[in-house]
């Protein structure tokens, strides 16, 4: 018993040494191989690392990438980070994509600014990192950015609001509340500056007050993108400000904020004032088309992802991916070139027509 | 140890068989209530209760007496069902019928119920959810809170106690909280009503109270059995006295017929031989090393008791002192508080050492001076039961065994095993756990820890309870060598025999005051019993 | 059978609960085998085992200072939160007051000390409980953090960076591996070799029964086995690749962390306390200075890992730290401390949390979501825990017994393999 037990001891002991000098084939093949655009093969492995599931776009923006890439042929590696630790959870995923050799990187970050170290990981072992929706920040490493033009968004959005109180109260002046989203999610201050492109002239005249006075884009964060956070907001001003006030518009970056907010304002009694949105959640184009909140942007995510899905093919191809834009775009290292889609804002009057397309949508329309 | 009880009747009545109770010998005035009848409880490798005999009559007060140990408590977890029927031998015969209590509720639904030392009440509830506790009146489902009241006020009204029903029972005092257990007892309709050391925790005017209570209670029919150390007062209330020693009935005295005072009853409870239990020895005594003067210390919650008062003695070199006393007389209160005040709060005293006052304000301070303390609880206080042996050897005195902070484990093993070899504990090696020890050997590893930190005095607190005779006499003989080695030794003891025994010099202890010191050569139980049951400063002799 | 408990106790150091970190060896063993088949020997690569080293060693950092927290029968709940505010504090130095990253370095460490010493101060001498004071703090400095930071996320320069994704340079001649993490596996492979025989050296002054010359043989086979393959691997990656320095950090603060609470006699008064805290202080234990210190030290490791966190992540944002202490806490039960407190080792701790981590990882590589990766890990940290009190229901032995039985019989090499599997822990604590 000893005996064996001793032999068999050593033998695996043996092995191990042996596997330990031998099959520890060496992975040091120098920079990365093939990071210029020469392609790659056509059933490679594609990473697409989004943030949590919190908001229904990324969940079904993920859906689409599985689709998507699969139809084109890739091994799609889809993953999602936990929805409460994002940050640290993309950072392992994207090192995990890295690992199983995945030739494009597709990014949704979590916060813009955490990922240069796995980003660098990423470009040295030769995959391509395209920065989806949201900008990678302080990384010279990040290829491309794909995203709608949220400087857009941000102008159609203040338009809108500007549109639905005169169509209630045809005369000024019109008191407003303003809500922008995460500070750590680039997109946030693009969408606010692009609102306040459309209204500031307006609060300067006096035209449009902002009710509590707080305009600055610190005052008005909604941390995480949280409805509950901008609902617990929304509860404070209605009991600081408007108590015997009526508010007339809130800019709401997006639709979860305002259902947050029209939320709130009903819970006060009060009567729902005109709220913008963005991303035409089921939710918000019921409530559009009740006529509670004004309006939503459509950003047709299937149009983003496919044409991601369009540029991942360019570069297998070997080709150069089209672009649209190559100054706007500053990470803070580098100005990174990015192809941009334009937004469509949605009301009550224009959803049947903007929705046409869209299977989930469009019955609600009707 | 969960007891649950079996499904169907818990217990049942059976036709009584008349026996002839030959123990006790008094006319009959009353009829009998309760007959324990040849009861026999042994736990593994003790024999807890042999053959014991027990007869209350309805409607008088009836005290049962002995030393720590002689088997009152579990006579009394019998009768209730905390040992339940099947676990012991012998027949309980109930208001002429043979009772079986599987459990202590069926004891309490026939009537019986038992108040114990450690009251069983939830600080943070008031009076009246303490009082229904666990026997709520119910209503359609909910609790019926007014019924409630209602019936509380009249319990408290029969208990005596005068105080809010909605108060917390955290904000009463401790002779308050025996009545609310009474009133707990008389909610669950009781015929028979059980304590266990009513008195131990309360003041005099708490208990003359209580006692007053019991008298009472007997007007009203309710029979009393009562379990005290204090003999004065089972003198004074008791009708019937059954005296138990080592687990067997001795006698049961008839208070009114049979002329009974405490020596009597002292007499019964400690009237053995007292064989050659210890080591031979030849004292050979020194000096006064150690003095203690007007030691003063209050407990630690209760602010107006006082469990040391003015207590002064001392220890000289080569000599073995008992401290004699009940429990609850303040012996442990005193030595903890004397080792660095880990009890209750010093109000005032002096303790020198050689001729110098010194200060013992932490442990740290009491083992530097060369003092060691053995708890009377190994598991919960003397030991950590996670460590083994050789850990706990070193324990507390650690810089022996390392240089510049780090344990030099060599030399901890080989102390280790030197003490493992003097005292001669059973363990293979010195790694073993000490939860694998047996009571004896767990007991020689927290001698062998203090010993480590060459004292000059060793406190030993009740250093042979739950340990059997075999390494009772082996722990005397460490204590023997340990006062041949020149240094004080303080033996505190419930039981009188090891005292006696083993000490040159016995101080007793009542309530908190210092009531004698006796040399061996005059040490005897009666005197020593007498000392420790009364506020009576005897002369030392 | 005696053999093979030799072999057992021998292996893994011989107490009692000892047994249980021998069951968690075998299990991380597992984990990596059964990763390595299922992505086809992606788990074992060195650049996997590269980023898992980097990605953890904050986590294990905390499990240290958690293990002792825990051991001394309290928790503590602060730790991401004051990793975070620790994180932002140094960010903001840098950023705005040019502080050099050396300084930021010790102003972090500073700050942890700080912290800890107010929630030491709590917990030690006002008595509040640990649970509570540190709830405190986990709101108290997730809004410090927040007020500091205003929810930006704050870049910090290229030099603080080498502490959480940095690697030991190329130096000396080309040979095809990183030269200085070779050294460093020799280093460690010497290490193992001394201390085997100061440990037989040991055991002969103590008079003991000396450990059979094949025992020690085959335990310093297979440590020095798994020095050699973790070597090859950390030194094989890409070029400019290494063992990451934070997992050289962690690597020296296991060792230093192992020696204190083994052989010292600070460390063994905190098991004291945990164990009885009653007895201790009766045994001369400062109970208070005991539980503080665990508290302080618990603060700047959080610290510690903060920085480390935000080092790799390139900037230190508003969701650093989140649930970090339950990762911590995990990784500290399933590496068979008591929630009672008195029990636990600090590589028993490191091997939970990498049991952790390899599972984290696997998954990752095999592209499940981490929806389930939380799942998985929420039920295998209560099957630890239910092993621990099944283990203590039925005294010690029994689980890791029965899990071994079928294997004894016929083949005792799986015994083998549980042992190789020391793997990334006997790197780091096999020296210490």
């Amino acid at each position: 018993m000893r005996k064996l037990l001793t032999r068999a001891i050593a033998t695996s002991a043996a092995a191990m040494l042996a596997l330990g000098a031998t099959s520890c084939s060496n992975e040091r093949e120098g920079e990365g191989s093939g990071s210029s655009a020469k392609g790659f093969k056509a059933d490679s492995v594609i990473g697409v690392a989004l943030p949590s599931k919190t908001s229904e776009n990324w969940v079904l923006a993920g859906d689409l990438f599985v689709n998507g890439l699969k139809e084109a042929g890739f091994k799609p590696d889809v993953q999602y980070a936990g929805a409460s630790t994002t940050v640290a959870d993309q950072q392992a995923q994207i090192s995990a994509m890295v690992t199983k050799g995945a030739k494009v990187i597709v990014i949704g970050a979590t916060d813009a600014a955490q990922l240069s170290t796995q980003v660098a990981q990423a470009k040295q072992s030769g995959a391509i990192v395209i920065a989806y929706d949201r900008l990678i920040t302080n990384t010279k490493d990040v290829d491309y950015y794909i995203a709608f033009d949220n400087f857009k968004v941000g102008q159609l959005q203040g338009q809108a609001l500007l549109d639905g109180m005169k169509a209630k109260k045809p005369k000024g002046p019109w008191t407003i509340e303003l809500f922008s989203g995460s500070p750590d999610d680039n997109n946030s201050a693009v969408f606010f500056n692009g609102a306040m492109d459309v209204l500031k002239p307006l609060i300067d005249k006096g035209e449009v007050k902002v009710g509590s006075g707080q305009a600055d884009i610190k005052q008005t964060a909604v941390q995480g993108w949280k409805a509950e956070v901008a609902q617990q907001r929304m509860d404070a001003l209605l009991t600081s400000t408007y108590s015997s006030k009526t508010v007339d518009g809130v800019l709401s970056p997006n639709d979860t904020l305002a259902r947050a907010i029209i939320t709130s304002v009903k819970g006060a009694g009060k009567p729902v004032p005109v709220v913008t949105g963005q991303d035409s959640e089921v939710e918000s184009v019921k409530s559009i088309m009740a006529g509670q909140q004004y309006s939503t942007i459509n950003k047709d995510t299937r149009k983003l992802v496919a044409d991601t899905v369009k540029m991942v093919k360019t570069l297998q191809g070997g080709g150069e991916p089209e672009i649209n834009d190559t100054k706007s775009y500053n990470n803070g290292v580098k100005v990174v070139p990015a192809f941009l889609l334009p937004p469509v804002i949605v009301t009550k009057a224009n959803a049947a027509q903007a929705y046409a397309n869209d299977p989930k949508l469009s019955p609600l329309t009707k | 140890m969960l007891r649950r009880s079996r499904s169907g009747p818990a217990w049942s009545w059976r036709a009584a068989k008349r026996g002839a109770a030959v123990v006790n010998a008094v006319v009959n005035k009353a009829p009998t209530l309760l007959e324990m009848r040849s009861i026999t409880k042994t736990f593994p490798g003790v024999v807890a209760l042999a053959d014991v005999n027990l007869e209350v009559r309805t409607g008088e007060i009836h005290a049962i007496c002995g030393e720590n140990g002689a088997g009152k408590s579990t006579l009394m977890k019998v009768l209730s069902g905390v040992h339940p029927h099947g676990t012991y031998s012998g027949d309980i015969i109930y208001r002429g019928q043979e009772v079986r209590f599987a459990d202590i509720r069926a004891s309490e639904r026939a009537g019986i119920v038992i108040i114990h030392q450690e009251l069983a009440l939830v600080p943070g509830m008031s009076i009246t959810e303490n009082v229904f506790l666990g026997n709520e009146p119910r209503r359609r489902g909910a609790i019926d809170w007014r019924g409630a009241q209602r019936r509380v006020v009249e319990l408290m009204e029969q208990v005596g106690l005068k105080e809010d029903p909605d108060t917390l029972i955290k904000d009463i005092g401790v002779g308050q909280q025996q009545l609310v257990e009474i009133a707990k007892a008389f909610a669950k309709d009781v015929k028979l009503l059980i304590l266990d050391e009513p008195t131990a925790a309360l003041n005099e005017a708490d208990s003359r109270h209580l006692l007053e209570l019991l008298r009472e209670f007997k007007r009203q029919g309710i029979t009393s059995i009562i379990i005290s150390h204090k003999l004065n007062e089972i003198e004074a209330i008791a009708d019937s006295i059954t005296i138990l020693r080592d687990g067997r009935t001795i006698e049961t005295l008839d208070v009114h017929a049979d002329g009974v005072n405490e020596d009597r009853i002292v007499r019964g409870m400690v009237g053995r031989e007292l064989g050659s239990r210890f080591p031979d020895r030849t004292p050979a005594i020194g000096e006064v090393f150690f003095e203690v003067r007007d030691w003063t210390v209050r407990h630690p919650i209760s602010t107006e008791r006082l469990v040391c008062k003015n207590s002064s003695f001392n220890v000289r070199r080569g000599e073995i002192v008992g401290f004699a006393g009940l429990m609850g007389a303040g012996r442990t209160e005193l030595a903890m508080s004397l080792f660095g005040r880990s009890y209750g709060i010093w109000l005032g005293g002096h303790v020198y050492k050689d001729g110098k006052e010194i200060q013992l304000k932490s442990v740290a301070d009491a083992i530097g001076h060369g003092l060691a303390y053995v708890s009377e609880d190994r598991k919960a206080i003397g030991l950590n039961l996670l460590d083994d042996i050789k850990t706990s050897i070193v324990a507390a005195k650690l810089p022996k065994i390392t240089r510049h902070g780090v344990i030099d484990q060599v030399k901890e093993h080989r102390v280790a095993e030197e003490y493992r070899d003097n005292l001669r504990v059973k363990a293979p090696t010195v790694d073993e756990g000490v939860t694998k020890l047996s009571g004896g050997n767990q007991q020689k590893v927290v001698l062998a820890k203090w010993m480590f930190t060459d004292p000059d005095l060793l406190i030993l607190d009740e250093p042979t309870r739950g340990i059997d005779v075999g390494a009772k006499y082996e722990i005397y003989g460490i204590i023997q060598r340990l006062a041949e080695q020149g240094k004080g030794v303080i033996v505190i003891s419930s039981e009188l025999p090891e005292l006696i025994g083993l000490c040159d010099r016995i101080y007793t202890v009542f309530e908190g005051t210092i009531t004698g010191n006796v040399s061996r050569r005059d040490a005897d139980p009666e005197l020593l019993m007498k000392q420790m049951t009364s506020t009576k400063k005897m002369a030392t002799r | 059978m005696s053999r093979y408990q030799d072999l057992k106790k021998n292996l893994f150091g011989g107490t009692a609960s000892n047994a249980r970190q021998f069951g968690m060896i075998f299990t991380l063993v597992a984990i990596i085998l059964l990763f390595q088949v299922l992505t086809d020997g992606l788990t074992l690569t060195s650049g996997n085992l590269i980023a898992v080293v980097s990605q953890y060693s904050y986590i294990l950092i905390l499990a240290i200072g958690m293990l002792m927290v825990i051991v001394a029968g309290h928790i503590d709940l602060s730790v991401g939160s004051v990793a975070a505010f620790t994180g932002i504090v140094v960010a903001k130095a840098m950023q705005e007051h040019d502080l050099p990253w050396q300084a930021a370095i010790v102003l972090g460490l500073l700050v942890g000390a700080a912290i800890g010493a107010w929630q030491g101060f709590w917990v030690a001498y006002v008595g509040v409980p640990a649970f509570i004071v540190t709830l405190g703090g986990m709101l108290l400095f997730r809004g410090g953090n927040q007020f500091i930071g205003n929810a930006d996320t704050v870049p910090v320069p290229e030099g603080f960076r080498t502490i959480g994704a940095g690697f030991l340079p190329e130096v000396g001649p080309n040979t095809g591996y990183n030269n200085l993490t070779l050294l460093l596996g020799l280093a460690a492979c010497t290490a193992v070799v001394w201390r085997e025989w100061r440990a037989r050296q040991i055991r002969q002054e103590m008079g003991a029964e000396p450990t059979p010359v094949w025992v020690s043989g085959v335990r310093l086979a297979v440590m020095v086995g798994v020095i050699v393959f973790a070597t090859l691997r950390f030194a094989g990656g890409r070029v400019g690749t290494s063992l990451p320095v934070s997992g050289i950090i962690l690597a020296v603060l296991v060792i230093a962390y192992s020696f204190y609470t083994r052989n010292t006699a600070g460390g063994r008064h905190i098991y004291a306390v945990g164990g009885n805290a009653r007895a201790a202080e009766l045994s001369g234990v400062k109970l208070q200075r005991v539980n503080f210190f665990v508290m302080m030290n618990m603060s700047v490791l959080a610290a510690l890992a903060g920085m480390i966190f935000v080092a790799r992540s390139a900037a230190s944002g508003p969701q650093d730290g989140l649930s970090w202490e339950l990762d911590a806490i995990a990784a500290v039960f399933i590496g068979g401390a008591a929630v009672s407190g008195g029990l636990g080792t600090i590589s028993g701790s490191i091997v939970g949390g990498l049991v952790m981590a390899l599972l984290n990882n696997g998954l990752q590589l095999e592209g499940v979501g981490s929806d389930m990766v939380q799942i998985i890990k929420g039920l295998v940290l209560l099957l630890a825990a239910a092993l621990d009190v099944y283990n203590n229901s039925q005294g010690r032995f029994s689980v890791i017994g029965s899990i071994m039985r079928p294997f004894r019989r016929e083949e005792p090499a799986p015994v083998t393999a549980g042992a190789d599997s020391s793997r990334e822990t006997d790197k780091a604590s096999a020296a210490g």
